[in-house]
């Protein structure tokens, strides 16, 4: 399909011209910058987050412990679209919420998140982070309930540092939890769309800062240029190719 | 007296990390109240803006004012009345839409990769690397790139604008694969041995295995309800026809600013659509988490 032409109706062969559109056209090259950009920044800031919030939940009351996870569970549960209109909400221009807790009080004048092209991609970003960290500390307690309470009764013996026993035993008791965590964030972040497609309305917003690789492929449908689109799709399997080996090679080396 | 020493301090510490994590929810929560309380707001009272700077925390009149702008003046079941009675979506057939498609697709997905996940855990077969390797590929490749070529595919089959076009893709998933894979490895060979020497064929042994597993089988039914609930992409191509839509693709068009659909209406919509997997959830997320637990570590 992808190399066949554009259009409705007949369709005919064009062998490759699809993939040299695609390596002269900037925007392509752009739509996956930023899905790469989007993708590890949720990893690298949900992760930590989430391993601090789970090793919270854990040291709470055990009555409120169910009640606290199922809060922070909720913007899981959520259809994403649901959380776009939220996030209309937070990320207006003036009287969002961001603005008025955050960026007024510090004395900066009010961003405007979703037009200002500096600041697009920052806010889908935050977006994630709302909307998964609950969910990954979730798994993460599991994790951490299956741990053998022996371990931790045979470490304080040699150290009561509770520091010593997070890096010695819970990290690494953990790293099938953390692996599979951030493999679900990595396919989510690049797949992400119903988040994008309501807050920027299926463009990339000003200056296209928050065009991502699956709305470029929907806006490519969207004008009926299904050549394209799977040109794109075509486009992105070495990228997946190459993390599928290193998940191969991760699995062999802990799991 | 050590004793007493560490319980007070294990009250301490759990004092504290409940107080760390209250900010949290907060964030959290505060967009659901705002939605659940803007259900009950017209148009005019929704727009206000909270107003929290500058801050007066001493003065009773501020307080009063935000909470003025927070909560609504008056509960007016208007709102949900005009969605319930599909003045601007058909609401009733949206939900029934979503449910017998994401309900389909639980099942579906279950019972395949089941299957498929005891034939790897348990049975020989040539290329079975390579197989397992395609599936872990399904897991990275995100399915809404192949949208376009599915797309056509369910033109080919007639499955144009029905739910069947939804359910049939949403069954595959690598995910429950790797995981029932996985929960068939922990049971012991040797279960499997007795059944086959009281003569039971291979899929009935298979069938006695599964009621060891259910606690599992109800976790990823219930994470594939979830991930049904929320498809967007696809049904947006496939379903062409108002009454045969799903509910995300309905709360898309209310949320359309062209549609000129009163706030208060848009809440309800979204409020409607989040309860079914909260309840889900808040049923059994106890059973769920500790067959997660079970299965994660190790």
């Amino acid at each position: 399909m992808s190399l066949e032409s554009n259009g409705l109706g007949a369709v005919e062969f064009v062998g490759f011209k699809n993939y040299y559109a695609l390596a002269n056209d900037e925007r392509y090259f752009k739509s996956i910058c930023n899905s790469l950009i989007y993708t590890l920044a949720s990893v690298v800031l949900i992760v930590p987050m989430s391993l601090w919030l789970a090793h919270l939940l854990q040291s709470t009351f055990r009555r409120l412990r169910p009640m606290l996870t199922f809060g922070l569970l909720l913007p899981a549960l959520t259809p994403p679209s649901v959380l776009a209109t939220l996030f209309l909400m937070v990320f207006h221009g003036r009287e969002g919420l961001l603005n008025q807790l955050f960026i007024i009080p510090i004395g900066l004048a009010p961003i405007n998140w979703l037009k200002d092209p500096n600041f697009i991609l920052l806010g889908l970003v935050l977006q994630t982070v709302w909307r998964w960290t609950g969910f990954m500390t979730f798994f993460i307690m599991a994790g951490m309930e299956g741990i053998p309470k022996a371990y931790y009764e045979a470490a304080k013996l040699a150290t009561s540092s509770r520091w010593d026993h997070f890096i010695h035993i819970t990290l690494p008791q953990l790293r099938s939890v953390l692996i599979f965590v951030s493999i679900y964030l990595l396919v989510d972040g690049f797949s992400l769309f119903s988040g994008a497609f309501i807050l920027l309305g299926g463009s990339g917003g000003t200056a296209d800062a928050g065009l991502l690789t699956i709305s470029y492929v929907f806006q490519k449908t969207r004008f009926f240029e299904y050549g394209s689109a799977a040109a794109i799709s075509v486009s992105l399997l070495p990228l997946m190719l190459l993390s599928l080996y290193t998940i191969i090679l991760l699995r062999r080396r802990y799991i | 007296m050590k004793n007493i020493d560490s319980a007070k301090s294990g009250f301490l510490r759990r004092s504290v990390s409940t107080l760390l994590l209250v900010p949290f929810l907060l964030a959290v929560l505060y967009p659901f109240l705002w939605m659940v309380f803007g259900i009950f707001k017209t148009n005019h009272e929704f727009f206000q803006p909270l107003r929290i700077w500058p801050m007066k925390p001493l003065n009773g009149e501020y307080w009063m004012k935000l909470a003025d702008t927070f909560f609504p003046n008056e509960l007016s079941m208007r709102n949900i009345h005009e969605l319930v009675i599909g003045k601007w979506v058909p609401f009733w057939d949206v939900l029934l839409n979503s449910m017998l498609s994401s309900f389909g697709q639980a099942i579906g997905a279950v019972a395949l990769s089941a299957m498929t996940g005891y034939a790897f855990a348990r049975l020989k077969f040539h290329w079975k690397n390579i197989y397992f390797v395609i599936v872990l590929a399904l897991i990275l490749v995100p399915r809404q790139l192949f949208a376009v070529p599915l797309f056509s595919w369910l033109n080919t089959l007639g499955l144009n604008d029905s739910i069947f076009g939804i359910i049939l893709p949403g069954v595959i998933t690598g995910l429950g694969v790797i995981y029932f894979t996985q929960v068939f490895r922990k049971i012991p060979v040797e279960y499997s041995q007795v059944a086959r020497t009281c003569g039971a064929s291979e899929f009935r042994v298979f069938l006695t295995l599964l009621s060891l597993i259910w606690p599992a089988i109800l976790s990823y039914g219930m994470i594939h309800f979830v991930l049904a609930w929320h498809e967007h992409l696809l049904p947006m191509l496939v379903l062409s026809t108002e009454s045969q839509q799903t509910l995300p693709i309905a709360l898309a068009k209310l949320y359309d600013v062209s549609q000129r659909t009163p706030q208060g209406v848009q809440m309800a919509a979204s409020t409607f659509s989040l309860i079914p997997t909260a309840l889900l959830f808040a049923l059994c997320h106890r059973k769920f988490k500790s067959s997660l637990s079970d299965m994660l570590v190790h």
